[in-house]
This record gives C-alpha cells, sequence and structure tokens, in this order.
C-alpha cells in the first residue's frame, strides 16, 4: 500500500504499465521455472531440451498450421478461463467448468439436431441454449452456498462427476446415433459454426466469439453495476453487506455468470470442433481453465493471454513429441508446475523481496473452507 | 436361495474390493485436512504410486519392493503439495489441482520412458489373495472379508488405527487442533508447520496404498489414468463421514457397494451412468443438509503465518 502512496506522482500511463508489469510477475516467475525443470526432464529423459524446446515454439506458432493449432486449442480454455475468473472476483472458487463444460455440450449436440434445419441461423439459438443451461448449471453450487454454507469448492467437484455422468448418460442413452462411433447424431454442416480459412486450419469463429466473450465480461465486471456488486462481494463481503448488497444473491450469480461461460465454450466446441458429442468427450479443458484464469490474474486480457499460452503448449507439444523422442505429455507438466508456482506467494517473495505480497493481492482466496 | 447367497458373497466381496483404495485415500486426506490442508490432490497422489509400485515390481521383481516405491513416490508428491503449501504459502486448492495435472502428465511421460509406451505397463507381480484359515470359513462373509490381498487386511487394521492415532493420542490432538485453531497451538508451544507437513506426508503414504492396491491388489499392471476420479470419490467419502475415520470408512463402503452394484445390476433397470453418479449426489446431498461450514475442520484451507 505505501508503495502505491509514494508512486502517486507519476503519470497514469506510467502507473498502468507498473500494473501490468506487476501483474506479469507472478506468472513469468513460474513460467521460467516450469520451463527450467522441464529442460531438466528432458535432459534426464537422454534428448535435447534446446531441440524439444525449439520444435515445441515451431509447433506452437512456426507456421500457419501452428497458429491456427494454437488458436484451436485457446478458443475452449477462454471460456472455462472465464467461469473460473468471473467467479474468483465474488471470491468464489468455482471448479466446476469440466462439468459445465459437458452440460453446454450436450445442450449443443441435442438442440443442434433438432433445429439443423435452420441452417446458419440455427448457431445463435443453440449457443444462447448453451448459455442458459451452463447458467443453471452453474447457479446450483451458488445455491448450495448461499442456501446451506456449502463450500462450492467441494460442490462443484461433485457435479463435475454428475455432469459428466448426466451427459454421458444422455449422449449412449437417448440421443445416440445408429454409428459405430459412441456418440450423439452428427450436426448438419450449415448449423455449423464455420471455418474462418486463411490457412489457419481448422479454426472457425468459435474464437471470435471466445474474444467477444472475453470483451463482455470485462465490460459485466468493471462497467455494470452487477459487476461492482460481484467484486465488491469479492474483496469485502462485510463491507458489501454493510452496504445493503445482498452477498447470496451474488453469490449465486457470479457462479452462474461463470457456468455460463463455460457452457457455451462447450457449446462451441461441439458447434465448432466436433459437429457432435462423442464419448468420451474431450476432458481437462475446465481443469486447464484454472490455470488459464490463475495465470491470467482472473481478468478477462490475462484470460485470453494465459489460453493462449496454454493452447500453443498443447499445440506445440504435438510438434515436438514428432520431431524429437520427447512425450507428448509433458505440456501437461508443465502446465501442471506452472500451476504449481503460480500463487506462491513466499517463493516469489525470495526472489523478489517484500513486493511480492502487495502483487499477489487478487490472485489469492484464503478464507478457507470452514467457513 | 444358493444363487442368491453366492450372488451376495460376489457382491460383498466385490464391494470390499472397490472400497479399499477409497478408504486408503479418504484416510490419508483425513490426516491432511485435520492439520488444515486440503488435498485435493488425492487422485493425483494414488495415480502416481500406482505408477510408481508398478515400476517398483517390474524392476524388482517384487510386490514389497512395488509397494515400497509406491509409498515413496506417494510422499514424495505429497511433500511437493506440503512445500508449495504449507513453506510457500501457495493456494491449497491450485496446488491440490496442479498434483493431480502432474501426476497425470508425468505417469504418462514416464510410462514412454520407462514401457517405451503409453497405455498399459506389463503385468508385473501384485498381491494376490491370502485366505485366512477359520475366518475365511465363517458362512457367507468369510469367503467375501478374508478371501483377500494382504492389503486389504492392512486397511482392516488402519480404520481403527487412525481412529486411535487421531483421538486418542497427543499426537491426534496437536493435529487436531493444529487445523482448527493454530493461532492456539502455536501459543501452547506446538510447531504448526511440522504437524501439518505431518498430516500432508501421512496423506501421500496412505492414498499411496490406495493407489499401490489399483495397480497391484486388484490388477497388476498401471493403465494411464487408471485412478478415474477414484481420488475425488474418497474425498467425497470424507466430507461425507465428516472428516472422521469410521464415517469416512462407512462411506467408502457405501460407495464401493454402488460401484460393485454398477457392474453386477442388470443394465436396464437403472442406467450405469445413474449409479455412478450416486456418490456425488450423496455427498451433495449432506452438504446441504448439514451445511458444510459445521463440519469441516475450522482452519482448513488457510495458509498460517507466524506474526
Amino acid at each position: 500500500m505505501s508503495e502505491e502512496r509514494r508512486d502517486s506522482g507519476d503519470s497514469f500511463l506510467r502507473k498502468s504499465l507498473r500494473d501490468a508489469g506487476g501483474a506479469l510477475v507472478f506468472p513469468l516467475i513460474a513460467i521460467f521455472i516450469a520451463f527450467v525443470i522441464g529442460a531438466l526432464l528432458v535432459l534426464a529423459s537422454g534428448n535435447n531440451p534446446v531441440a524439444a524446446y525449439v520444435s515445441l515454439i515451431q509447433g506452437a506458432v512456426g507456421s500457419p498450421t501452428a497458429i491456427g493449432r494454437t488458436l484451436l486449442n485457446a478458443t475452449p480454455l477462454v471460456f472455462t478461463g472465464l467461469a473460473v475468473a468471473v467467479a474468483f472476483r465474488a471470491g468464489l472458487f468455482n471448479i466446476g467448468g469440466e462439468g459445465q463444460v459437458f452440460i453446454g455440450a450436450i445442450t449443443a449436440a441435442w438442440l443442434a439436431v433438432s433445429v439443423g434445419f435452420l441452417g446458419i441461423a440455427a448457431i445463435p439459438i443453440v449457443l444462447l441454449a448453451c448459455v442458459v443451461t451452463g447458467f443453471i448449471w452453474g447457479a446450483i453450487p451458488g445455491f448450495l452456498k448461499a442456501r446451506f454454507g456449502a463450500h462450492e469448492v467441494i460442490t462443484t467437484i461433485m457435479l463435475n462427476f454428475i455432469a459428466i455422468n448426466l451427459a454421458t448418460y444422455f449422449a449412449l442413452g437417448p440421443l445416440r446415433s445408429e454409428g459405430i462411433v459412441p456418440g450423439t447424431e452428427t450436426i448438419e454442416a450449415a448449423a455449423r459454426i464455420p471455418a474462418i480459412g486463411l490457412g489457419l486450419g481448422r479454426v472457425n469463429y468459435g474464437l471470435a466469439v471466445a474474444v467477444l466473450a472475453a470483451v463482455v465480461i470485462y465490460f459485466l465486471l468493471w462497467r455494470t453495476k452487477l459487476g461492482f456488486r460481484i467484486r465488491a462481494v469479492g474483496l469485502s463481503p462485510g463491507a458489501a453487506n454493510y452496504a445493503g448488497m445482498r452477498i447470496g444473491t451474488n453469490t449465486v450469480l457470479a457462479i452462474a455468470i461463470g457456468g455460463a461461460m463455460a457452457g457455451l465454450g462447450g457449446g462451441v466446441e461441439v458447434l465448432g470442433v466436433y459437429g457432435k458429442m462423442s464419448i468420451p468427450f474431450v476432458s481437462n479443458l475446465g481443469f486447464n481453465g484454472i490455470g488459464v484464469a490463475l495465470l491470467g490474474r482472473n481478468h478477462p486480457v490475462g484470460v485470453v493471454l494465459g489460453a493462449l499460452l496454454f493452447g500453443g503448449l498443447a499445440s506445440g507439444a504435438q510438434e515436438m513429441q514428432f520431431a524429437t523422442d520427447v512425450p507428448l505429455d509433458l505440456s501437461d507438466v508443465l502446465l501442471a508446475v506452472i500451476l504449481l508456482l503460480v500463487t506462491a506467494t513466499k517463493l516469489v517473495e525470495l526472489i523478489i523481496g517484500k513486493r511480492a505480497r502487495a502483487l499477489a493481492s487478487g490472485t489469492r482466496l484464503d478464507e478457507g473452507l470452514g467457513n | 436361495m444358493e444363487e442368491l447367497f453366492g450372488n451376495f458373497g460376489q457382491l460383498l466381496s466385490s464391494t470390499i474390493r472397490n472400497a479399499t483404495p477409497l478408504i486408503f485415500a479418504a484416510l490419508g486426506g483425513m490426516f491432511s485436512e485435520r492439520s488444515g490442508v486440503v488435498n485435493i490432490g488425492l487422485e493425483g497422489l494414488m495415480l502416481i504410486s500406482a505408477f510408481a509400485g508398478v515400476v517398483g515390481a517390474f524392476l524388482s521383481g517384487s510386490a514389497l519392493v512395488g509397494l515400497g516405491t509406491a509409498m515413496a513416490a506417494g510422499l514424495a508428491f505429497a511433500l511437493i503439495h506440503a512445500v508449495m503449501t504449507i513453506t510457500f504459502e501457495a493456494d491449497q486448492i491450485i496446488s491440490g489441482t496442479a498434483i493431480n495435472l502432474l501426476a497425470l502428465g508425468g505417469t504418462g511421460f514416464l510410462m514412454v520412458e520407462v514401457f517405451g509406451s503409453g497405455g498399459t505397463s506389463p503385468n508385473v507381480q501384485g498381491f494376490s489373495a491370502v485366505r485366512i484359515p477359520l475366518l475365511a470359513d465363517i458362512p457367507l462373509l468369510g469367503p467375501a472379508l478374508f478371501n483377500q490381498s494382504l492389503l486389504v487386511y492392512l486397511m482392516y487394521a488402519l480404520v481403527p488405527t487412525t481412529y486411535f492415532v487421531l483421538f486418542k493420542t497427543p499426537f491426534g490432538l496437536r493435529l487436531r487442533g493444529t487445523g482448527e485453531s493454530p493461532e492456539a497451538v502455536d501459543t501452547a508451544g506446538v510447531n504448526v508447520f511440522r504437524m501439518r507437513y505431518y498430516g500432508v506426508a501421512l496423506s501421500g503414504i496412505l492414498a499411496a496404498l490406495g493407489g499401490a492396491y489399483l495397480s497391484m491388489g486388484i490388477l497388476s499392471a498401471f493403465t494411464e489414468n487408471m485412478t478415474n476420479g477414484r481420488g475425488f470419490i474418497a474425498l467425497a467419502a470424507l466430507i461425507f463421514g465428516r472428516w472422521h475415520p469410521v464415517g469416512a470408512a462407512g462411506a467408502a463402503l457405501l460407495f464401493g457397494f454402488a460401484q460393485a452394484f454398477t457392474f453386477q445390476a442388470p443394465q436396464d433397470v437403472v442406467p450405469l451412468e445413474f449409479l455412478q453418479m450416486l456418490p456425488y449426489v450423496l455427498t451433495l446431498i449432506v452438504l446441504a443438509g448439514f451445511g458444510g461450514r459445521a463440519i469441516a475442520p475450522a482452519a482448513v484451507g488457510k495458509p498460517y503465518r507466524k506474526e
């Protein structure tokens, strides 16, 4: 705090730049250490870390196809990252992105087959439905917290498995197609989100929906009364309560809006990438969203950047496995180490000194699970 | 009549087999959470130790050595969680999530490095069933309860042991105090950081027993992501059992029964997916019924900072 006061004479621009720089300290330290550990692993496995990382970077951004693959991977992570970030701003941990994605995906797989005859007009209808079902699914842990005090970390974990089983039941039961691949029927080509083209491979306009979602969440959080209330509840529940804000209502809304984002992400994956929901469906989008949000410090711009990094790592790892003998799974290890380090206040304090604690604010929820 | 009892015996035996890894992991999670450290990394701890156990048994040809390497790996990963959350004050939920991802990616990476390809490892020496004379002759229950792997008997012993350690020893009192009111036990001269390290370390060792039972008790090979959510079911059992060893074991048995039932029940009666949801739905109901706030250790999830 005292640091900030001392700097108050500076221009707005310089302060903003310093804030952005400060925000990057934790992520950059985490990323750097992760890559060092990764290099040691590669070395231990008898490969050349420089060659591995060169092919990793080439696979992420080295060609239009590589960039396309990165963007394709990043698209769903923007949604699941936002799902975590919105809830986080209200002081809540949404670990339920995984299940919320499945709810959105099964909604899209079901509705898009029914209204597919509408062609391109079906897309907004289906995506809106995904937003609604994701919102409702997200409202459940919000309600359980507001009404019964059940901690959202535990309830969202439980709801993940319930959602995955529910979606699996529908995809393999009532909605199952005749084909040999287990899953729902294929959606008509005209009702799918079209590809962008430009030599970027399978990247589709779902990417634009993702960027739009990030913009909407930014405006919602920082330019509307609802957003102000959500952030006030997150920063100081006591003060927000004193100011007459309903903590319960804002709790429910924050996780529900997060659920709507992840649900939309599930819908975009089905309409843009797969054209149906096959079982097993793509996994870990929700869990990786947690890392994306924290790396992006729960800010929509940061979420987009975090999603690009995660998407790039996943994309680059494919190339790396192909070009060298290093298994693809190295990217998961790198992401895990980044996630492990990105909230480690004390560790960063050892490196850059006491300023770390001030920089860490906005990435921590230390209220505990007991109350 | 005989067929009914035969099926019952099979169902019971399968319930025990399904519940055993859950009980190990839930008891482990209990030590961690009772000391004030949330451990949603149980899934990852089980997975890495299931793998390490198979590697140890593969290289040595001995199941016991495998059990040792499994416990060492579980301990090592738990210590990562401990260092990050207790010493470096990283967020406990995030660190747990990272442990899960690290185990998933790490085992995928090491499968290729150790066995040359992903998927499933070669078969290794596991813990086969050991029949306990006399006890196994008890009608109905005997064959189901006392013709199991050594690890199952270890589980039988661990439930009362955990109860005793937590509630009847000075160590247990300090551990619980650390999770409920770290400031108070610190004032009383207990080293909060050390108690939390013990709690998390025990969670790694116990979860490792669960992982080893999966890859060397039920199967005798490692398959990628073979835990398949069991760490989270164990977490559910821990909460459902209200952070009490007997309660958690009871909940794990109930969830194990639900799993056993899914294999035996005719599919057209209740869809498989609905049976698989059961543990999670029950846990939600319990959380809503009792209110999460009343039962969890008071300081769980909060880093402790000595002023």
